[in-house]
This record gives structure tokens, sequence and C-alpha cells, in this order.
């Protein structure tokens, strides 16, 4: 695909993505009379769609989002009513917009035969409800023309631009032929007639034959903007005489365009040039005379319209702007608004660009590690100064880079609004869904990757969270149902949450379903949270009647799988007859790490310094199984020599990292405490994937390879092993 | 078929432009500095347009401008010069020079192709 058509496609998905928030509040609140601007961004979104889809020609596109633009365009003039099957018609459209995008991603010329008829049928629909039939929108309708032609001063008669031009004396020594604009005139659209004007050509005798003399008058019909007719002659601007009048037709399109402009404190002459109705270069000439040949300094914001009355009366007189024009837009002018659009300023950056510069930042990181390790070495007091200056600098320098990757995971939540609506209606439920925390950032590997196990818990949450209605309104609770999504920091990590206020879990019917698939053995004695947990298992699923809604043949497992493909882990908390919820929590980002580095025998290994709450000496006096007593706490440890099989001894003094991981903690018992360092993740290679408790590795500064601690899965191991060790009866640590 | 001739101290520059040239039907002449396009200039080399750097090493786009069309073979050739939006001074001073026009660094493939059949035919 060509980096127009990818452009294009990044383009009207994120356009579609606002007409459908648009719609969706429109929906809900279809007389609300603060509409008006809202049906102003749906229609921009639909326009921009429709133009970008001309430039790149990709028709089926274009041609779909005319009558959608034109229905837009209508609402917007309230020359038909807001209704909500007007939205839900328009939302459908948006849906349909998105399979053509997907037509064109996927390198088609057209949509499919079937995709083809939907696309039809909506349009039919709208159409027939929508569309007047006597208005087609693709050409100016009849009466408004004749209205133009009566309101146009008089001052051309033809519905062509004219274009008046006097060549400078100098234009053939600078290399240019005037024929040559000529000719680059017509291929913008067709030359109705040229006059020659050749009064300024002297007698013979006096003639300078390197000198041009000549003028035209030029009537052309084009559907190129005024700017870009006047652009044909930028490079003689300067000196030759130049006027383009613009055809009667035009007025109107220029008093909408005034109309249409955003609302933003301009100055007249903006407005003019924004409408295209004047171009820059007649604005400054027109300011120029204002001052009396000055050139033009930004007017006082007081005196705008004074100043604006006469810049209007200078450029009526120099015949570059109809009148009418220029009453349009001093009246938008004094109706200019308070407000102001808050656009956020973005720079869009190809994402392999963005990994590029972090794999850098890594490998700086890693570089700067052993160039303050060889400064200490060197013990040389300005060289460990000036390299912890420059560690400094690049710990910022990697903050700086990995927020780049930041993204704010409102957008993804905001899809969420789409499928609650649907799929509750669907199922014939109501239910709210209510974002918060909307603004929380995360990377944005991980943003991507989130989705689907949202969407999975959404669709639970749905389909099997909150109770049909009859049963909620028995239960006293409110008709309609609640599912909440929520995201916020805790503790170095991103935490998600997915709440519903429907019945919760039912522990009963978890058992039993558990025990029919052989989950667990009838003697078993679980807690309810043991219970609870049983749906992450394999080959599980309560749902007796299968809905399409969430029967897609994935079970929480999966859900489960891919947050810890992601370096997070998945809880459940559920209370009968209150509600569920399942809380996500991920690694801020991927890449890089604060670690802390320990020692076990000749080699090292990192901890996540966020997960390190502190450090003590191991007492061996009165141990005999694996935990101590932490000031009167019990805290399960794993000793990593162990673990690992390392074949030496332990040295006479052990230390324990007290590390904490969703709540839990435990202990690390590690020979040597080596300090705080930065480190990079390397992935490990997919045959170390069955390894538990190593989670990656680094390369230290010596040039040595150092494995990263999983520590969640060393967590669960300690904790693990000690309640094996106490058999029965089975402890619950928490 | 029309020849044109690109002065421009930047290979990069000049393969770029030339690909675009030759797609479009046009031959080329290259010169990696204003000395060497001024040594071709003298020995009567045959092109329809001009496109310079302004900003070179040893002689600029400016000085090669005015020098060209001090030869009476090349009094009325089109010249165009690469700028930059910016640079506005430039921009006077080159056309004062004698250049027709001029195009915006950086410029898409139809930019220069659209310039360029304003100026030759």
């Amino acid at each position: 695909m060509d980096e127009l058509t990818s452009v294009f496609i990044q383009e009207s998905r994120e356009q579609l993505a606002e007409m459908e928030a648009g719609l969706l509040v429109l929906e809900q609140a279809p007389d609300d009379p603060g509409n008006a601007e809202l049906i102003n961004g749906i229609f921009r979104a639909a326009h921009t769609v429709k133009g970008a889809s001309g430039v790149i020609e990709c028709h089926f596109i274009e041609s779909f989002m005319h009558k959608v633009e034109n229905v837009l365009d209508r609402l917007r003039n309230a020359e038909i009513g807001v209704s909500g099957e007007l939205a839900s018609l328009l939302l459908k459209c948006g849906d349909h917009l998105n399979t053509l995008i997907g037509v064109l991603e996927a390198g088609f010329d057209s949509p499919g035969e079937a995709d083809r008829a939907i696309g039809d049928a909506l349009l039919a629909e709208l159409s027939a409800r929508y569309i007047a039939p006597d208005t087609n929108g693709s050409k100016v309708p009849v009466a408004q023309q004749e209205e133009v032609l009566a309101s146009g001063g008089g001052i051309v008669v033809t519905d062509s631009w004219h274009i008046s031009v006097r060549f400078g004396r100098d234009v053939l020594r600078g290399g240019m032929d005037p024929l040559s604009f000529l000719r680059y005139l017509a291929s913008l659209g067709e030359i109705l007639a040229i006059e020659t004007i050749s009064d300024a050509m002297p007698s013979a005798d006096t003639m300078d034959p390197e000198s041009c003399y000549l003028g035209f008058e030029i009537r052309l019909q084009t559907r190129s903007s005024k700017a870009d007719i006047e652009r044909v002659f930028d490079f003689v601007r300067e000196d030759c005489e130049l006027r383009i009048l613009p055809p009667n037709s035009k007025l109107a399109d220029y008093l909408k365009l005034i109309e249409e402009l955003p609302e933003d404190d301009m100055r007249l002459g903006e407005i003019l040039v924004r409408c295209g109705a004047l171009t820059q270069a007649e604005l400054d000439a027109g300011l120029c005379e204002q001052k009396g040949f000055v050139p033009a300094a930004p007017a006082e914001h007081g005196e705008i319209a004074q100043s604006a009355q006469q810049i209007g009366e200078i450029l009526v007189d120099n015949k570059v702007v109809h009148r009418e024009v220029v009453d349009a837009a001093v009246g938008k002018q004094t109706r200019v608004s308070e407000k102001k659009a808050v656009e956020a300023r973005l720079i869009r950056v190809q994402a392999d660009k963005l990994d590029q510069l972090i794999d850098l930042v890594g490998e700086m990181v890693i570089a700067g590690a052993s160039a303050n390790l060889l400064a200490r070495r060197s013990g040389r007091s300005e060289l460990v100064e000036s390299t912890s200056v420059l560690s400094r600098l690049v710990e910022s320098i990697r903050d700086a880079a990995l927020q780049l990757r930041m993204v704010q995971i409102g957008e993804t939540f905001s899809r969420f609004n789409r499928v609650v609506r649907d799929v509750s209606k669907e199922i014939g439920k109501e239910i709210d869904l209510v974002i918060e925390g909307a603004e929380t950032e995360l990377d944005k590997s991980v943003v991507e990757k989130i989705g689907d196990p949202l969407m999975h818990l959404v669709r639970n949450a749905i389909d099997h969270g909150i109770e049909p209605t009859a049963t909620r309104l028995q239960n006293g609770k409110d008709c309609r149902g609640r599912i909440g999504l929520n995201a916020y920091h805790d503790s170095g990590s991103v935490v998600i949450e997915v709440s519903d206020d429907g019945g919760g879990l039912p522990k009963e019917k978890i058992r039993r379903k558990a025990l029919e698939r052989g989950l667990i053995q009838p003697e078993q004695v679980l807690g309810d949270q043991d219970i609870i947990n049983l749906i992450f298992e394999p080959g599980f699923s309560t749902a007796e009647q299968v809905t399409n809604i969430s029967g897609r043949g994935v079970g929480m497992d999966v859900v489960r799988r891919n947050i810890q493909s992601l370096r997070g882990s998945i809880d459940v908390k559920s209370e009968e007859g209150s509600g569920t919820s399942f809380i996500i929590r991920l690694p801020l980002t991927l890449a890089i790490i604060d670690g802390f580095l320990v020692g076990i025998g000749h080699a090292a290994y990192v901890i996540p310094l966020d997960m390190v709450v502190e450090c003590i000496e191991l007492d061996r006096r009165g141990i005999d199984r694996n935990f101590l007593n932490l000031r009167g706490e019990v805290l399960p440890f794993i000793r990593l020599r162990e673990l690992f099989a390392l074949a030496d001894a332990a040295p006479p003094r052990e230390n324990v990292v007290v590390v904490q991981y969703a709540g839990q903690k435990a202990g690390i018992v590690v020979d040597q405490l080596m300090g705080e360092f930065q480190t990079v993740i390397k992935p490990l290679s997919s045959i170390f994937s069955r390894l538990h408790g190593i989670g990656g590795s680094t390369i230290l500064g010596t040039g040595e390879v150092a494995l990263i601690l999983d520590v969640q899965a060393l967590v669960q191991r300690a904790i693990r092993i000690e309640e094996k060790a106490l058999a029965s009866p089975p402890a619950s640590s928490n | 078929m029309k020849t044109v001739f690109l002065v421009d101290d930047s290979a990069t520059i000049l393969l770029s432009i030339s690909n675009i040239l030759a797609k479009a039907g046009y031959a080329t002449e290259k010169a990696a500095n204003a000395e060497d396009a001024l040594k071709k200039f003298a020995a009567g080399v045959k092109v329809d347009l001009l496109i310079t750097d302004l900003n070179m090493p040893g002689k600029n786009g400016i000085e090669l401008i005015r020098e060209v069309r001090k030869l009476p073979a090349y009094k009325f050739l089109p010249i165009l010069f690469l700028t930059t939006e910016s640079q506005q001074a430039k921009k006077l001073e080159a056309k004062a020079a004698g250049a027709s026009g001029w195009i915006v660094k950086p410029a898409t493939a139809d930019e220069l192709l659209n310039t360029i059949k304003l100026v030759i035919r």
C-alpha cells in the first residue's frame, strides 16, 4: 500500500471515531438545543473523509460518503430534524464506511457484492427518508443560481472566472514565456475566451524586442480555487498586474463558506482569504493601501470593526472581491464567538521510528552503565562526576522517550460505548457504561493488545453479569445496569478495572460446573476466592445457553493468558447479588525498567525495582521452613540458590529482598545486594518460554548477561510451596 | 525530449529529482557545483531548463544564475532554484539575479513536475 493510502486509512478511521462519538451523544439526546456544534462536528468529519477519498481517488468511498454528507448537510441546515432513528441509521452508515475502509486496506478496487448491497440499501433508506427528491446536491440548484446572478451586482455577467493580467517588462528576461502561463491555465480548466491587450506596445523603432508589453483578459471555466489560479502567476506576481474575479455562482459558495468557517477570532481579511474569495497577496496589497503603503501591522483588537470596514471598502474598490462577500464576512466577524476550539496539536510519527528510538535509548542506557562502571573503577572523581551527570541525562532521555510511546487509554475505552449500546440493545437490557480514568496513559503496544481481553470482559459483563431487567427490579436494583471501566496508576503498574453491578459470580454453579468438568474433586475444600478463580481454568464456561454475545469459544483462560503475555495479571472480585469486578494489572512499559541488581554465586540477577519493598539480612537461627518472621508478619521466601540448583555452597551471610506484587509479599534469598541500575529488557527466545521465574534478560555495564526475575511467578511459587508444606488443613494466606 | 540541468551539491537530491524527471520523460544533465555547471554552459550544453540549489560550496546558486544570464545563448533560459519556505529574502535576490521561479523544498513529484510545466512547454 502506498503511503498516501495508509495515511488516508488512518485519517478516515479517526474521523469515523469522531462521527460515531458525536452520533452516540445525538442519539441519547436528540432534542438538546446545544446539538448544533455537535452536528457540525459530525458533518466536518464526514466531509473530510469524502474529500480525502476523492484525493486518493477511492471512488466507492467518495460516492458513499457524498450521500451521507448530503444528509448531514441538511441536518446541519435544520432542513430535517434530529431523531434517534436518523442517528441509528447514520451509525450504520458509519459501520459501512468502516467496512469500505477495510476493503481499501485489503487492497481491493471495489467492495464485494454483499457489501455493495448493504451500502445501496443504506443509501436508499437515507434518500427515501432524508433527501428531498428535488435536491441532488451535486449541482447548484437552478433556483439558487438565478438568485446568485441577480445578487451579483453586475460586475461580471458571465459565470466563469475572469482573469486580467498585464505582464511586467522583464518577464522574458527572467526566462519566463507568457504563453506558458496561458498553457498552464488551460490545464486547470477551459479557457472560454482570451483577449490580447497590446495597447502598451510602443512603435517599432522604440520597442525593445526583449521586453514584454502584453496583457491578457481571460475567461476561464474551472473548478480550481482562486488561490490555485493565483498560484499560476506566482513567479511573476511582483512585476505584473493581476486581478482575478470569481464567477457569480461562486459568490453563493463564498457566502456559505463564510458562515461555515469555524468560529474563531479572525480579522476580515483573514476570513475572506480563508473562504477563498481573496488571496493572501490581494489582501496584503489592500492592507498596504490602507496604511498608506506602509506594510501592514496587525490591527489592535479594539479597532477591528472599524478597520475591517475600511479594508473591505478598499478591497471592493480594487475590484478584487465582491461587495456581498465583504458584507457577509463583516457579519460573520461581529458574531465571533468566544469559544475557541481546543485542538490538540499533534505530529504524526511512524510507530516504527519510535520503536527504533526506544531501542537506541536502550542501547544508550547499557552503554551509559558501562561508562559509569569504568569511571568508578578508575577512581578519578572528575570522571565519576561527569559520567554521573551523563547518566542522569540518559535517565531523563529514557523517561522522555518512553513517554512518547504513552497513549491515553480513553480512546480504547470509548470504543466500548458503541459495543455496550449495540449489544445491550440486541439482548434487550438497559445498560450504562461509566468510564473513569480515560486520561490514564500506558504504553502503546500494551494499549493495542489490551483491546481484545477488555472486549471479552465487557461482553461477558453485558451477557452474564447484568441481570435481565425484571430480575433487577425484583431485587430492588435500578432497572438500568451499570458497567464501569476504570484505569489508574498503582505503584509502578497500571490497573484497569472492568466492573458491573450485576448478580455476581454464582459460586455454587461454578463449583458444580468445575466438578462436572473434572477440574476439582468432590472432597476438595475450597475458599470462596478459590472457587471464583476456577473461571480462569482452561475449558470453563458457565453459560447454560451459549449466546452469540459471549459464546465465542474463548474462555477466561485465554483472557488471562493474553494479559500474562503482557507481563500483567488479572484478578476477580465478586459478591453474589451486587456485582463483579475484574482487576487487570499491567506494567507501565515493556521496554526499560529500573532494576535492582542482586548476586548469587557468580551470576547477577535483576529484580524490577518498583516491586522491591526492603532488604534485610537473613537470620538463619530458628528457621527450619521457608518462611520468616518479618516484624510479626509471616513472610514466605524462596532461595534462588536452590531454585536455580547452583552447586556451590551458600556464603556465611545471605540477604533477603522483600518483594511485593498485587498485595502479596514474599522474600527472595540472595547472596549479594548490588544496588539499583537502569536496565533494558531484552526478550528471551522462545526456548526459554517454559522457564518459570525468569522474565527476560539484560546486559550489564561489564558486558555480562543478567537474567531478570519474574517476581510475580516467584511470589506465587513461594506462597504455593509454603502452603503445600503445610499440607492440610489448607492455609489461606489472605 | 526536453533536457533539465540539475545543479546541487547533494547527491541524494540530484538522484531523487532526476528519478522523478526520468519517469516523467525528461532527460537530465547534472553538476555537483556551480563551477562544473558553468564549465558545461561554456561548452554550450543543450538544455531547456536549469534547476539549481542556492546553497552550494564554492560559487552559490545566485552567482551561478547571474553568470548564466550573462551568456548570450542562455539569456532566456528558464531557471528555477530550490528554496525553503523561510528564505523569502533569498527568493527576491535570486529573482533579481535572473531566475524565473522557484521550487519549495521538499517538493512532491507532482509539485516539481507542475512547476516545470509552468516554465517550459
